[in-house]
């Protein structure tokens, strides 16, 4: 149990930058990006295909994260082109549709669950340290570790650099950001274009052990949403503790032989009993008549 | 004559898809304070967020030192070197005082210039936003259009909810800033205050221009500023000053 527990960790650190990516979408463009595991595999199966193809993995990889990149940042640039002036659920569907449109896309091209499954690259998967019984794998400090330097560097960025001011100040007041000469569509699409390379990177490390099929990797997305309502779509280090607990959650129920088989649906949980929870003080009349 | 450096024709704006402003032209002098006057629901705002990019044009043009502007975007026609302090204080609030001034700080743009006018944001220059009294916010947010090096400051409602001895202070501060050349255009409830540093004045009724003039015509005249927001039996032709174009809608 303690074995599935800590690799559960692993998948843990890559919920945490998936969650992380999220909410930094929410604060930073105000759009809930349903679309943005998609958007990742997409990247992902492109540097699998081309590896497969005998392409130098590291190539490989900064072609996918450089189309994720694009792919993210064209969506973005559509929905400041078109979708600016509207409301959050409505920019929220229309990532939604892409979803569907992707994931459609993506199982054409790269096959299904049963038809499809890829071969990712697992250059972490070897133990790192043993201690009695308990196996430690490389990816999990790798996942951990990545996770603590995106939620640094971009707590840095937010706070230290100029760039990061106007980040927060767009969030805050977009239309105010613009009149004081923050260039708004340009910063959004980078942020964008951000979390869409940095999606398909963790796509890729945690494919290997969800399995190489698009279907799956693209249905992170939910995973992503339980993680970010840990966070409340605002805190970036509960985003970080909200991945691991889930990867652990994750990993304790894959060691359970009668709760395997719904492991899935722990997300869900999440999102269901979170929702509960910051909703048991509301009344009715009040929060439903805003 | 000085070239203005702002510069309106046949403007029109629409708010929501419906057009608000109809075929406003007014000029804004360098170094002047043109002052654009009416009733609640005249237009004043839309018109404001028509020159600086957030309400759609329908027609017309808007030249920013002889350049044209309309077609820009917000941000580029910040760079061009217009501001725009909006209605209702709005700071960044999560972020310091400080914070607020870099974020929309030119190359040409000095914090000191915002603190030797107003002090007390340089003790509170760590402070956040938020935290500020509301004079305080306003005083930043005109800070904040000062640091942008602007050639024009669109100003749109500051006196809104402030204590008198704050709007005399933050009217002062206006008449400084045409004094450094810029070109202020300013929207204000409190008429006669703001006809008092005033150079030249327009009122908009129905989002129609109704009365273009010099400030000095409708300074102390309650009679006629009621009659040009609210509309009214016609004004003689022994009372309209030759210089000023006055039409009546109705």
């Amino acid at each position: 149990m303690v074995n599935s527990v800590i690799a559960g960790l692993s998948s843990g650190g890559a919920y945490a930058l998936l969650g992380l990516c999220v909410v930094l979408t929410y604060r930073l463009v105000a759009v809930v990006n349903f679309a943005m595991t998609a958007v990742g595999a997409m990247g992902a199966f492109v540097m699998v295909s081309l590896t497969d193809r005998g392409v130098n993995v590291w190539l490989a990889l900064l072609i996918g994260a450089a189309t994720a990149a694009l792919l993210s940042g064209v969506f973005g640039a559509a929905l400041v082109r078109w979708f600016a002036g509207h409301r959050e659920r409505t920019k929220a569907a229309v990532t939604v549709a892409l979803y569907v449109a992707l994931t459609a896309i993506g199982v054409r091209l790269f096959g299904g669950n049963s038809t499809g499954a890829h071969r990712f690259p697992n250059p972490f998967g070897d133990p790192v340290v043993t201690v009695g019984s308990v196996v430690v794998p490389q990816s999990v400090p790798v996942a951990i570790g990545f996770a603590l330097l995106i939620t640094v560097a971009v707590g840095l960025l937010l706070t230290r650099t100029r760039l990061g001011l106007k980040l927060q100040a767009l969030s805050e007041r977009p239309g105010t950001a613009e009149v004081v000469g923050i260039p708004a569509p340009r910063l959004a699409v980078g942020v964008w274009a951000g979390v869409g390379a940095i999606t398909m990177l963790v796509v890729v490390l945690v494919a290997p052990r969800l399995g190489g099929d698009f279907g799956t990797l693209s249905g992170l997305i939910s995973t992503a949403l339980a993680v970010a309502m840990v966070g409340a779509f605002r805190s970036l280090p509960l985003t970080l503790l909200g991945g691991l607990i889930l990867g652990c959650l994750e990993g304790l129920s894959s060691s359970m032989d009668s709760i395997q088989k719904y492991q899935g649906v722990v997300p869900f949980l999440v999102i269901l009993v979170l929702l509960w929870w910051r909703s048991r003080r509301e009344v009715w009349d009040t929060a439903h008549s805003r | 004559m000085t070239a203005p450096a702002l510069a309106l024709a046949g403007v029109g704006v629409d708010r929501a898809e419906v057009q608000i402003i109809h075929d406003v032209s007014l000029d804004a002098a360098p170094g002047a304070v043109t002052v654009i006057l009416g009733a609640n629901g005249a237009g004043k705002t839309t018109l404001m967020d028509g020159i600086a990019g957030l309400a759609p044009l329908r027609s017309g043009t808007i030249r920013l030192d002889g350049k044209p502007i309309e077609k820009l975007a917000p941000y580029k026609r910040a760079w061009a070197g217009l501001g725009y302090v909006e209605q209702a204080r709005t700071t960044f609030r999560t972020l310091t005082v400080e914070q607020n001034l870099l974020v929309s700080q030119s190359g040409d743009g000095d914090l000191g210039t915002v603190y030797r006018l107003f002090p007390e944001l340089e003790k509170r220059r760590g402070l956040q936003a938020g935290h500020l009294s509301g004079g305080e916010q306003q005083m930043l947010v005109l800070g904040r259009a000062l640091v942008s090096a602007p050639k024009v400051v669109l100003i749109d409602e500051m006196s809104l909810g402030l204590a008198p001895l704050v709007v005399r202070r933050l009217m002062g501060t206006v008449g400084e800033l045409a004094g450094m050349g810029i070109a202020v255009v300013l929207i204000e409830q409190f008429a006669n205050l703001a006809l008092d540093i005033g150079t030249h004045a327009h009122v908009l009724r129905k989002g129609r221009v109704v009365f273009s003039g010099p400030c000095e015509e409708l300074r102390g005249d309650e009679q006629r500023l009621h009659r040009l927001y609210f509309g009214g039996p016609p004004l003689s032709a022994a009372k309209t000053d030759a210089g000023a174009a006055e039409s009546e809608l109705e």
